[in-house]
């Protein structure tokens, strides 16, 4: 992990990082990443449930996943702050955790997965077509959020 | 009884006792909590952005609000029957922690501003759910269940630091 070794070069810039200095500070910026959590992957499910056709059925795709991006992406982008702010403050522990190390995989396939097959799913050309294969696609993304959250819980030792 | 001695009873009882020390039966508890709210809080804060009129502006709103109805209220019950049971496994812990209550009332305030918003203006959805931007009152109610929610994350977290 790149950002581990750069954090591990310079172990004497660790405990003026306020995530190790103050205890409270963690517990905030995790319930900040809580909520990016419910912004990104809330939103990915919204279109995971359009395309399995359970949810929003008389809306076509490629609107509901054109209207609903720009809140993927808030979410994303708190996400990909927050979190390594938190791995900022014990990173030799985290990556030696293999919940950690398990829930960045699957964070970078569910991210990979969403912006290759699910946009490929969501082209406005295929609004009037039949689900067909993009029903299992949505199922894949979700079990791949699912496991990122999973993972996450996992690395607290629940 | 007072509520003390309530606690103490619960907490000896065996239902409590087998939730606390069984090996998986708490953390099964606290996966089943969060994964719900994960896959469903989603739906709450679109729901409110949508009344503010800020995500998914095609899609009118009795119809998000309606298409997402079953959804949360599954994630309630589901949410509800898990919260329960992960009090009643630590009642001492649980009962006396000032987070946890905060949390309770926040949720009970989160509650009637849904029923407000449910049973007042959005009775007359039909008329302003076209229009450019939602009645004053809906948005404020909107943006209030927003904070709520947000502030719950918060607050439900610091359940575990106090």
């Amino acid at each position: 992990m790149f950002l581990a070794h750069i954090l591990q070069a310079h172990p004497e810039a660790l405990p003026l990082n306020p995530i190790a200095r103050w205890e409270w500070v963690f517990p905030i910026v995790e319930s900040i990443h809580i909520c990016g959590f419910a912004l990104l992957v809330g939103s990915i499910v919204i279109l995971d449930f359009r395309l399995l056709g359970i949810c929003l059925r008389g809306q076509p795709v490629s609107r509901i996943a054109k209207e609903l991006s720009p809140w993927i992406w808030a979410g994303l982008a708190l996400q990909l702050t927050t979190g390594p702010y938190l791995f900022s403050g014990d990173p030799h522990e985290y990556v030696q955790i293999a919940a950690f190390r398990n829930k960045m995989l699957f964070f970078a396939l569910a991210l990979i997965f969403h912006f290759t097959v699910i946009r490929v799913a969501t082209r406005p050309s295929d609004d009037s077509a039949p689900l067909g294969w993009r029903r299992p696609a949505a199922f894949v993304s979700l079990g791949l959020w699912f496991c990122v959250l999973l993972a996450g819980l996992w690395i607290g030792n629940l | 009884m007072s509520f003390v001695r309530f606690c103490q009873w619960l907490s000896e009882t065996h239902f409590s006792h087998q939730l606390r020390e069984a090996p998986y039966d708490f953390p099964v508890l606290i996966i089943i909590h969060i994964i719900t709210i994960g896959l469903f809080g989603g739906m709450v804060v679109i729901g409110n952005l949508r009344v503010l009129g800020r995500a998914l502006r095609s899609v009118p709103v009795s119809r998000v609000i309606g298409q997402f109805r079953p959804w949360k209220w599954t994630a309630f019950a589901i949410l509800l029957v898990s919260g329960t049971l992960l009090a009643a496994a630590d009642p001492m812990e649980y009962g006396f922690n000032i987070m946890f209550w905060i949390s309770t009332a926040l949720l009970l305030v989160a509650g009637v501003n849904a029923l407000i918003f449910r049973f007042g203006v959005y009775r007359s959805v039909a008329e302003w759910e076209n229009a450019s931007e939602a009645p004053p009152a809906a948005r404020r109610w909107a943006g209030v269940s927003l904070f709520l929610w947000i502030v719950l994350v918060f607050t439900g977290r610091a359940i575990a630091f106090f």
